[in-house]
């Protein structure tokens, strides 16, 4: 705790120091395509202003569908699209939100989803992990191979392949939980999460394995000791993407998990779409309520991770 | 010299054959298979083994997700027999049109903006990037309620404070394209722009100084200073941006169920279709293979020019 808030002083001096008063910022600016001497000139901070606003609007863009959701399931069933288009409610009434997640049962599917998170979390590090391990660091002979067929089907996204892979998860015949099992294990064959470990692996200094080896460890036990040890900054990323896509995930849960009680969040606010029209006193006002609670986890996720999820979205230069 | 060739002159001839070598090799590198065992199963189930079944599978009839008998290019016959396949086709094209027309230069015009920013650039990145945390599944369920007309929607509601409406964009033949195209674009560009953000802040400054002394303009500057420094990146996310147009699944599973008349369906959520709902997985797997077939050969074109980038 104590090493928290010293970590957060250290970040808000360091701030501070190369910090520019508002007002001098757009004066001293050196960089970019127009700097600071050009924005002497009236018609230059026209065009910034102008920019201000147009970034404005795109975030409002971006805000306001999610804001209108958090806020239109308090309305009442009736206006929530009624004419005279209002966009607060005339009370936030927070009960809603608890009569809601009993009505639809959230507890138990987002138990389902947890334990789909988890599961896909452990599975994303460690499968991944080991494979990048013996790739870049054990270097069997034919460690070129295996890297050359993860790349070769690194684009190709598994839902081309439906169909076999939907027969073959089925011919395991699993029941109940046990199918959450192929769900979880999915996150083990990742090309994407593979290639993040392997190229931060790629980095570790081969004197400090040598040194290990010499020591006497063996493979597992420079893994466990000492590789995973040093890369806690990728496998904590490769934990929120993993989290986060686990969250997300829908099709394959969807066409798996046939019985109900095994439902995760998102396959419930979808087929609650046609079920709700069989519910008593569930309205479309509920129906937003329920989507907006599947989506919260996923805000705070990003609150808490915000800085990991959009720092590796800009550096590696791929999309997710 | 000598004394060495003598030695292994000595050595017994069975050290050169197959089962030793092999032997050798094993004791070598069983390490590191053992370790890389168990990943390569999951590989193999979940991604190898499906792609190469795929291809088998389109060639059969298939009853309860089972090969039957070897039926050629039946399939594949059915398949484009189908008007719902060239329509697929067709709306291919048109959501790549629409998306590099909207998807693509969108992100790249709020990334150049939002490079030359000094105030605020924080709070710009942190709301255009909070779409793309959201699932997908969620946001297109969020949006059939904001678009959808049939029975009241958010835009119908809000269009009507100024007297116009009541639009159905969702159930326009013309519209729905687009409007998807946007609706993926909404949750999409946050991330776009931040890989633009960290490309343009590599773009040497210098070349701006030697550009203003030569008395370009802004538009100037940016047509022959800034777009050609960053046109690795560029190239790439427009390659990108083609390679999800043929992923494009969700918006029209959801939203549209592939309507009106097929005029949003997609190659993905076609294969889905055949699979799931008329119960044909040959189709389904012929419409597979030939999608894994285009998104294969763009991403041999996407490695490339990554290669370059990295260079």
């Amino acid at each position: 705790m104590k090493k928290f808030f010293a970590r957060i002083g250290e970040r808000i001096r360091k701030r501070s120091a190369n910090h520019i008063p508002f007002r001098y910022r757009l004066r001293n600016k050196t960089e970019g395509i127009v700097t600071g001497m050009e924005y002497k000139k009236w018609i230059y901070k026209l065009l910034y202003a102008a920019i201000l606003l147009v970034l404005l609007a795109a975030v409002l863009t971006a805000v306001i569908p999610v804001l209108w959701l958090f806020l239109a399931g308090f309305k009442d069933a009736q206006d929530v699209f009624k004419a005279p288009f209002t966009f607060w409610p005339k009370s936030i009434d927070l009960g809603k939100i608890a009569e809601v997640w009993k009505t639809v049962g959230f507890t138990r599917y987002f138990l389902n989803t947890l334990l789909l998170v988890v599961g896909s979390v452990i599975c994303a590090v460690f499968f991944n992990g080991l494979l990048a391990y013996a790739v870049s660091i054990v270097k069997p002979s034919g460690h070129k191979v295996v890297y050359g067929l993860i790349m070769a089907s690194y684009m190709i996204p598994a839902v081309a392949s439906l169909v076999p892979l939907y027969a073959n998860i089925n011919k395991l015949g699993l029941t109940g939980y046990a199918t959450f099992v192929p769900l979880c294990l999915l996150y083990g064959a990742n090309s994407y999460y593979f290639m993040m470990i392997k190229n931060y692996f790629d980095t570790i200094p081969e004197s400090l394995i040598e040194s290990a080896r010499i020591d006497g460890a063996g493979n597992m036990r420079i893994f466990f000791s000492m590789v995973l040890p040093l890369s806690r900054p990728i496998m904590g990323v490769v934990s929120i993407f993993a989290m986060t896509a686990a969250w997300a995930d829908f099709l394959l849960p969807y066409l798996l998990l046939q019985d109900q009680d095994l439902y995760t969040a998102m396959v419930v606010i979808y087929n609650l779409r046609s079920s709700m029209a069989n519910m008593a006193d569930f309205g479309i006002d509920k129906y937003l309520i329920a989507v907006a609670i599947t989506i919260l986890p996923q805000i705070v996720l990003f609150a808490v991770f915000q800085r990991q999820i959009m720092g590796t979205g800009a550096t590696s230069g791929i999309k997710g | 010299m000598n004394k060495f060739k003598a030695a292994t002159a000595e050595l017994p001839k069975t050290q050169t054959t197959f089962g030793n070598k092999l032997k050798r090799f094993l004791k070598r590198n069983w390490g590191g298979w053992a370790i890389m065992l168990p990943s390569l199963v999951l590989f193999a189930f979940f991604i190898w083994v499906p792609l190469f079944e795929n291809i088998s599978y389109s060639f059969y009839e298939i009853k309860r997700f089972e090969r039957q008998s070897f039926v050629g290019f039946d399939n594949y016959a059915r398949v484009f027999r189908d008007p719902a396949f060239g329509k697929a086709v067709l709306n291919t094209f048109l959501y790549a049109v629409w998306s590099i027309a909207i998807g693509f230069l969108l992100p790249l015009f709020l990334g150049l903006l939002l490079s030359e920013t000094v105030h605020f650039k924080g709070f710009f990145r942190l709301g255009m990037y909070i779409p793309n945390i959201i699932s997908g599944i969620a946001v297109v369920l969020m949006w059939t309620n904001i678009l959808d007309g049939s029975n009241g929607s958010m835009i119908n509601g809000f269009l009507s404070i100024f007297g116009a409406g009541p639009v159905t964009v969702l159930s326009d033949s013309k519209w729905v394209i687009p409007v998807i195209v946007l609706v993926m674009t909404w949750r999409g560009a946050g991330g776009t722009v931040l890989i633009y953000l960290s490309a343009l802040q590599t773009v040497d400054s210098t070349l701006y100084e030697v550009a203003k002394l030569d008395g370009a303009g802004v538009l100037r500057r940016i047509w022959n200073v800034t777009l050609p420094s960053i046109r690795p990146t560029i190239k790439l996310l427009f390659l990108l941006q083609i390679i999800s147009v043929f992923q494009v699944f969700y918006e029209p599973m959801v939203m549209t169920a592939g309507g009106p008349d097929n005029a949003s369906i997609s190659l993905m959520y076609l294969c889905y279709k055949y699979t799931f709902i008329d119960r044909d997985p040959g189709a389904g797997a012929a419409v597979g293979v030939m999608l894994a077939l285009i998104i294969g050969a763009l991403s041999v074109v996407y490695f490339a020019l990554n290669r370059r980038v990295k260079q």
